[in-house]
């Protein structure tokens, strides 16, 4: 995925912007009217020059170049035409590269990008997100976002932790809508195949990248958490996106994540968000665990393919259990998706099909995690996430033998 | 009488053993070009493999996500491509073979009904090769979407869907070899056509709960039930 190319006209505009110390990048279409009126508050006693890049369907260029209550410079950019089956993940990541390439364009010292729907275009977040990559003490600036007990969870139980035992950071979303980037990644980021040897995930991990170029990641705490617009996206359909995606990171980064051998802490910036009432109602979770039934009865010979037989021996037992005793052991849930994973690389089965053959596993997951936290307070939950976490850490060396010699494993 | 009977005896045994005589430098020569050819098309296989591994070919369509390790993923395309080259040239040393047989025994006819059969076979080959693989795809692919939408016949269905590709493909592979002439049209109709019913009845009657009660949601509102899934949320 090479830089973007801009149009002649956005072209002019960089020139005639010459540079910029802060380059905000609204990733995704906005109303401009809305965005210059909360510009003005958001941006109060922001130092240096600020250039925000947004994409707006309906404006044309010229609006784009006025200037309002602020100082800052607007700068529409060209939104990708995407695939009218994309996910919000996906039309984000172009976003963000687009953005990333302005920045890089105008030699910006720090960029940021947030959401279009601007939950975090504030003073406070903006500061957070910002004040390290500009100040030298981070390259990479990941947010924190308020979340219960059961939001986020294929986040909570793959995408972070696979991600912190590959790049050894502890990241709690790897794959984010808001983050803040130095000038030294920025070019790296908006052209994610420089360097790499192969073709970029199309997603954007920002972790990966910087943490493969040693660079410092810190995280910020978020007031704002964004609403996915998840009407109408199959499940399968985005697991098989964010999994394989990650799955490609794994290939990708091979050479690297072999040679991690810890996690650590990052240090977080701002104040934990107040406690919400627990929920403690009852959830059924009988549809998921039969899903799960259905398919250890009728999809074996496609797990069979990348699963070896004692792990799946202990699937076939857990299907047998009563759906109130339903428990995923965390190593089975882990060995599963590195064997997964190792599957994507090997592909003795077409990814598309094994990808898709995840989903029952994943809900047999979410049902063995909403029993288990039924009666969990969030912070209880945030323990439980970070107990799988670490099975994620332990297993490591399950991952490492089955990479190096994967033949030798399906015994 | 036993004198004339011995007499044809002689003369079959001598016309028996000329004609091996007459023909065994023929199977002589067919032997030897298909030796030959083993062992070139077995260097030549060799060769490309080495090529093809020392230029990481298969690293290189890995990184492309080439359709053909998706659809035909138990192969490398490394193995997939010194395969070709080996059958390829496996086919050419036996079509010279024949040539040669046809040329050392002075039986003609032999190589011109061979060489105007052979594009068929080959025909029939490819279509076998690809319709297996097309089988095996939709197969999982229904498999898995069945599975994923919790429907109790799934395994039912994927394989319903592989025979279907599977009888169709036989019943073209033998069309093109010109094998069974109408037998075979008539024999894939009715297999199709049963497959078809089978598969809509076994479909059916499984479904009829779920097609009585969206008939009956239309008349009666269902009882409201508690909605899971807006609490957990995935993403």
């Amino acid at each position: 995925m090479a830089r973007i190319e801009f149009p002649e006209e956005t072209r002019r505009r960089i020139e005639q912007i010459g540079g910029a110390d802060l380059v905000i990048g609204v990733a995704g279409t906005v109303d401009v009217q809305q965005l210059r009126q909360r510009a003005a508050s958001a941006l109060a006693g922001m130092p240096g020059k600020v250039v925000i890049a947004y994409s707006d369907a309906s404006a044309d260029a010229a609006q784009g170049s006025e200037s309002t209550m602020t100082s800052a410079e607007f700068l529409p950019y060209p939104q990708d035409t995407l695939d009218p089956g994309s996910t919000p993940w996906s039309q984000a990541a172009s976003a963000h590269r687009a953005v990333l390439s302005l920045a890089a364009n105008l030699e910006a010292h720090a960029c940021a990008v947030i959401h279009s729907d601007l939950g975090n275009f504030a003073p406070e977040p903006l500061a957070l997100l910002t004040t390290p990559v500009r100040d030298g003490q981070a390259d990479l600036v990941m947010p924190v976002y308020p979340e219960g007990k059961y939001d986020g969870l294929l986040n909570k139980c793959m995408l972070a932790p696979l991600s912190r035992v590959l790049f050894g950071k502890r990241v709690r979303y790897p794959l984010a809508f808001d983050f803040a980037v130095s000038s030294r990644f920025i070019p790296k980021l908006a052209d994610a195949n420089a360097g790499r040897g192969a073709p970029a995930a199309p997603l954007m991990w920002p972790v990966n990248l910087v943490a493969t170029g040693d660079g410092i990641i810190e995280q910020a705490r978020l007031a704002a958490q964004h609403t996915m617009l998840t009407e109408g996206l199959d499940l399968t359909a985005v697991l098989t996106q964010l999994a394989g995606s990650l799955f490609q990171e794994v290939e990708n980064c091979a050479a690297f994540w072999q040679r991690v051998r810890a996690s650590h802490s990052m240090n977080t910036l701002g104040i934990p968000s107040a406690e919400t009432p627990t929920d403690v109602r009852p959830m059924d979770v009988r549809p998921m665990v039969e899903s799960f039934s259905l398919a250890t009865r009728n999809l074996e010979e496609i797990w069979r393919l990348v699963i070896p037989p004692v792990t799946l021996l202990e699937l076939k037992r857990l299907a047998r259990l009563d759906p109130l005793e339903f428990r995923m052991p965390d190593q089975l849930w882990v060995r599963a998706i590195y064997d997964f994973a190792l599957g994507y690389r090997v592909r003795n089965i077409s990814r598309v099909h094994l990808l898709g053959a995840l989903t029952p596993l994943y809900l047999g997951w979410v049902a063995s995690y909403a029993t288990e936290m039924a009666n969990a307070s969030d912070e209880q939950a945030e323990q439980r996430v970070e107990q799988l976490a670490q099975a994620f850490e332990e297993n490591k060396p399950y991952l490492l033998a089955r990479w190096r010699w994967p033949d030798r494993m399906n015994l | 009488m036993w004198e004339q009977v011995e007499q044809s005896l002689r003369d079959s045994m001598a016309r028996v053993t000329t004609k091996v005589a007459t023909l065994l430098p023929g199977i002589l020569a067919f032997v030897v070009v298909l030796a030959i050819s083993v062992a070139i098309a077995w260097l030549l296989a060799w060769v490309v493999r080495r090529i093809l591994t020392a230029v990481k070919f298969d690293e290189r369509i890995s990184r492309g996500n080439s359709g053909i390790s998706e659809w035909a993923p138990t192969y490398t395309p490394t193995i997939v491509i010194t395969r070709t080259v080996f059958w390829g040239f496996l086919i050419i040393g036996l079509l010279v073979g024949i040539s040669a047989f046809e040329a050392a025994s002075a039986e003609s006819g032999i190589s011109e009904y061979v060489f105007t059969y052979v594009p068929h076979i080959i025909g029939a080959a490819i279509l076998l090769l690809v319709g297996n693989i097309v089988a095996r795809f939709l197969s999982r692919s229904v498999l898995i979407t069945a599975v994923n939408l919790n429907l109790h016949y799934a395994r039912l269905l994927a394989t319903g869907v592989k025979w279907l590709v599977m009888v169709l493909t036989a019943a073209m592979v033998l069309d093109h070899l010109s094998i069974g002439g109408q037998i075979v049209d008539l024999a894939f109709g009715i297999l199709f056509g049963g497959i078809v019913l089978a598969l809509a009845l076994a479909v059916g009657l499984g479904s009829r709960d779920l097609v009585s009660r969206s008939l009956e949601k239309e008349a009666v509102k269902p009882i409201e039930m508690p909605v899971q899934e807006e609490r957990l949320r995935h993403f």
